[in-house]
C-alpha cells in the first residue's frame, strides 16, 4: 500500500510541475500585459488597461493580424478537401503504391520545416509569387497537411464500411451515399483537422518569416521583429491576443468533438 | 419546413449526381481514390520541387565578383562546410539539445500521460488535457516571449532573486534557456504521442504485477514503459527531430550565440547571401535527420509511426 502512495507522490509532484512549467510563460504574458509601467518588471508597477488601448491605435499590429487570419484561412479552406479526400482513399481504397504514397504524403513531417520553408520560398520565387500573401497560405497548408489527414484517418477507421453498403443496398447513389452517410460520420475528424490547421497556420513563423517580406509580414513575424529591438508591455498584450485564441480554439474542440479522442488508442 | 428543407438538399444532391453520372462513368469507378488523392499529391509536390531546388542549389557555388550562381555543379559548399568547425560546434549543440530533450520531455511527459489516462475524475482529465492543449495550440514565438519575461535581466526570477539580495543572474541568452525553451514548447507533442500508448496498457496487468509483490517502479520500469514502447518511441523521434531541426527559441532565447543548424542554414541564405552555402547546410541537415530516426527506429522499432497501422490497409 505504501508502494502505491510512493507513486502518487511521485507522479503527483511531476505533473504539478509539468502544469506550472507548462502554463508560466503564458500567464506571465497575461500579467505583464495589464502593468501601467513602460517596461515590463516585477512586481507589476499597477494595474492598466494602456497598452490594450495602445494596441487599438497601432495600425501595424492590426494589418498583421488580418494577414494571418487571411493565411489561416486559405490553409484551413484548401486542406479540408485535401485532407479529407486524401484519407478517405488511403483508408478505404485498396490503391497501388501505398506504402510508397504513404513515405510521400509524411514528407512535410520528415522534411524540417527550415528546409521546407526554404524550399517552398525558392520554388515560389521561380514562379514569380513570392511577396504575395496567398502562396505563404498554401506553404502553411502543405506543411500541417499531415495533421489533417491523421484527423480524419482516425474517423474513417472508426467508421463501419457496411453502413455504406446498407446505403447503397437502399437504391441511394454513390454522390448520396458520400454526402448523407460518409461525410456526416468523418465529420469529427474534419472538425479537429481544420481546427487544428487553422491554429497552426495563425501561429507559424519560420515559413512565414521565410516567404514575407516588410510589406506583408504575418502577426508571429511582426512580434519577432518587435523582439528584436525592445521588450516592451505592448507587444505582450498581442501576445494575450494569441493566448484568447488558443483559449477559443480548445473550448470549441472540447464542445464540438471532446477532447477526449485524443488519449484513445490507435 | 423541414421536409422542405429535405426534399431541397435531396434535390441538390440529385443534381450532383447527375453531373457526377455524366461526368464520371460507373466504369471509372476504379480511379475514385486516385482522383482523391490528388489534391494532397499535388499539395506535397510543391515540397517535393522544393527540394529538388534546394538540392541543385547547394551544387552551385556564389561567385563573389558577380554575386551569381555558378553554371556548373561542384560540391565546393560542402568542402567549405566541411573546413569550417564552427559548424561542427553548431551541430554538436543541436544534436546535444535534441538528446537532453528527447530524455526530459519522456521523464515529464510519462507521468503526466500515466495520470492523464488513468484518473478516475473527469474533471481533472479535463484539466490535464486543457493544460496540454493551450500550450499546444500558442506558437513558438508568443512562448519564447513569455520565457523573456520570466527569465530577463528585470523579469520575475530576477526579481524574486532581487528581493532576497542576490543576483541578478545572467539567463537569457544562454544554451540552458534555449533547452528549457525547448522542453516546455515540445511537452505537449511528446504526451499526446505517449497517450494512447499508455490507454492501450490494461490496468489488469498492472494490478497483477502489484499483487506478486513489485515495487511501484519495478511495476513502472518492467511492466509499464515496455508496454508503452510504441508511445515511447513516437514521442523521442517527433521531439528528436523537431528540436535538431527548430529555429525559433534558439534564434530568440539564445540571443545570437547559440546558433542550431536552422539558424546557420537562415544566416547562409540572409546574412552572407549565399544561396548555395545555405543549401548545402538544408542538405546535411536533412540527411543528419534521416540518419539519426534511420538509428532510432533500427533501435528501438518503428512504434506508433510505422505506416501498417492501419487495420484496413
Amino acid at each position: 500500500m505504501s508502494s502505491v502512495r510512493a507513486q502518487r507522490i511521485v507522479f503527483w509532484s511531476i505533473v504539478v510541475f509539468d502544469l506550472v512549467f507548462l502554463a508560466l510563460p503564458n500567464v506571465i504574458i497575461v500579467v505583464a500585459s495589464f502593468t501601467s509601467g513602460e517596461i515590463i518588471r516585477f512586481p507589476p508597477e499597477g494595474f492598466s488597461l494602456r497598452w490594450y488601448a495602445k494596441l487599438l491605435e497601432l495600425g501595424e499590429f492590426q494589418d498583421a493580424m488580418l494577414r494571418s487570419l487571411y493565411v489561416a484561412a486559405i490553409c484551413t479552406v484548401v486542406s479540408i478537401p485535401a485532407g479529407t479526400l486524401a484519407a478517405l482513399a488511403l483508408v478505404r481504397y485498396r490503391i497501388r503504391f501505398e506504402t510508397a504514397l504513404q513515405v510521400y504524403l509524411l514528407l512535410p513531417f520528415t522534411v524540417p520545416l527550415i528546409v521546407s520553408g526554404i524550399g517552398l520560398m525558392l520554388v515560389f520565387g521561380a514562379a514569380g509569387i513570392l511577396g504575395r500573401l496567398w502562396p505563404v497560405g498554401l506553404a502553411t497548408c502543405v506543411i500541417n497537411l499531415p495533421f489533417m489527414i491523421w484527423a480524419v484517418s482516425a474517423s474513417v477507421n472508426a467508421l463501419d464500411p457496411d453502413l455504406e453498403n446498407a446505403a447503397a443496398n437502399c437504391g441511394a447513389p454513390p454522390t448520396h451515399v458520400f454526402f448523407t452517410v460518409t461525410l456526416p460520420a468523418v465529420l469529427p475528424g474534419v472538425i479537429t483537422g481544420a481546427l487544428v490547421m487553422f491554429m497552426l497556420a495563425f501561429n507559424e513563423f519560420i515559413v512565414s518569416l521565410l516567404l514575407t517580406d516588410a510589406r506583408i509580414v504575418t502577426l508571429p513575424v511582426r512580434i519577432y521583429n518587435s523582439i528584436r529591438n525592445v521588450i516592451s508591455p505592448d507587444l505582450a498584450a498581442v501576445s494575450v491576443v494569441y493566448i484568447l485564441v488558443a483559449i477559443a480554439a480548445v473550448w470549441l474542440l472540447d464542445r464540438l468533438v471532446g477532447l477526449d479522442i485524443f488519449l484513445r488508442s490507435r | 419546413m423541414s421536409s422542405y428543407r429535405a426534399s431541397l438538399i435531396l434535390r441538390l444532391l440529385d443534381g450532383l449526381e447527375a453531373v457526377r453520372a455524366a461526368l464520371w462513368p460507373t466504369g471509372a469507378a476504379r480511379a475514385v481514390p486516385y482522383v482523391f488523392l490528388a489534391p494532397a499529391v499535388l499539395l506535397v509536390f510543391l515540397l517535393a520541387l522544393g527540394m529538388l531546388y534546394v538540392g541543385d542549389s547547394s551544387l552551385r557555388v556564389l561567385d563573389r565578383s558577380t554575386f551569381q550562381q555558378s553554371e556548373t555543379y561542384s560540391l565546393g559548399n560542402y568542402a567549405l562546410i566541411a573546413e569550417r568547425t564552427v559548424y561542427l560546434r553548431i551541430l554538436w549543440r543541436s544534436l546535444l539539445a535534441a538528446v537532453v530533450v528527447s530524455l526530459v520531455t519522456l521523464a515529464l511527459g510519462v507521468p503526466y500521460a500515466y495520470v492523464m489516462v488513468r484518473t478516475a475524475s473527469s474533471a481533472l482529465r479535463k484539466l490535464l488535457l486543457i493544460g496540454l492543449f493551450l500550450p499546444f495550440l500558442i506558437g513558438q514565438v508568443v512562448r519564447a516571449y513569455g520565457w523573456l519575461i520570466v527569465l530577463g535581466h528585470q523579469g520575475l526570477i530576477n526579481s524574486g532573486l532581487g528581493v532576497l539580495g542576490l543576483g541578478p543572474l545572467k539567463l537569457i541568452y544562454t544554451y540552458p534557456t534555449v533547452v528549457v525553451g525547448l522542453i516546455q514548447y515540445m511537452l505537449p507533442f511528446a504526451v499526446l504521442m505517449l497517450a494512447p500508448a499508455i490507454t492501450a496498457i490494461p490496468e489488469d496487468v498492472e494490478s497483477a504485477s502489484d499483487g506478486l509483490g513489485a515495487r511501484w517502479w519495478q511495476t513502472l520500469w518492467y511492466v509499464v514503459l515496455p508496454m508503452a514502447k510504441p508511445g515511447l518511441v513516437a514521442a523521442s523521434v517527433v521531439v528528436f527531430t523537431i528540436t535538431l531541426t527548430d529555429f525559433a527559441m534558439p534564434e530568440i532565447l539564445g540571443g545570437g550565440g547559440n546558433d542550431f543548424i536552422a539558424n546557420a542554414i537562415h544566416d547562409g541564405f540572409f546574412a552572407v547571401s549565399d544561396a548555395g552555402l545555405g543549401s548545402a547546410l538544408a542538405v546535411l541537415l536533412v540527411l543528419i535527420g534521416s540518419t539519426c530516426v534511420t538509428v532510432l527506429f533500427a533501435l528501438l522499432g518503428t512504434g506508433t509511426l510505422g505506416l501498417k497501422q492501419r487495420g484496413t490497409a
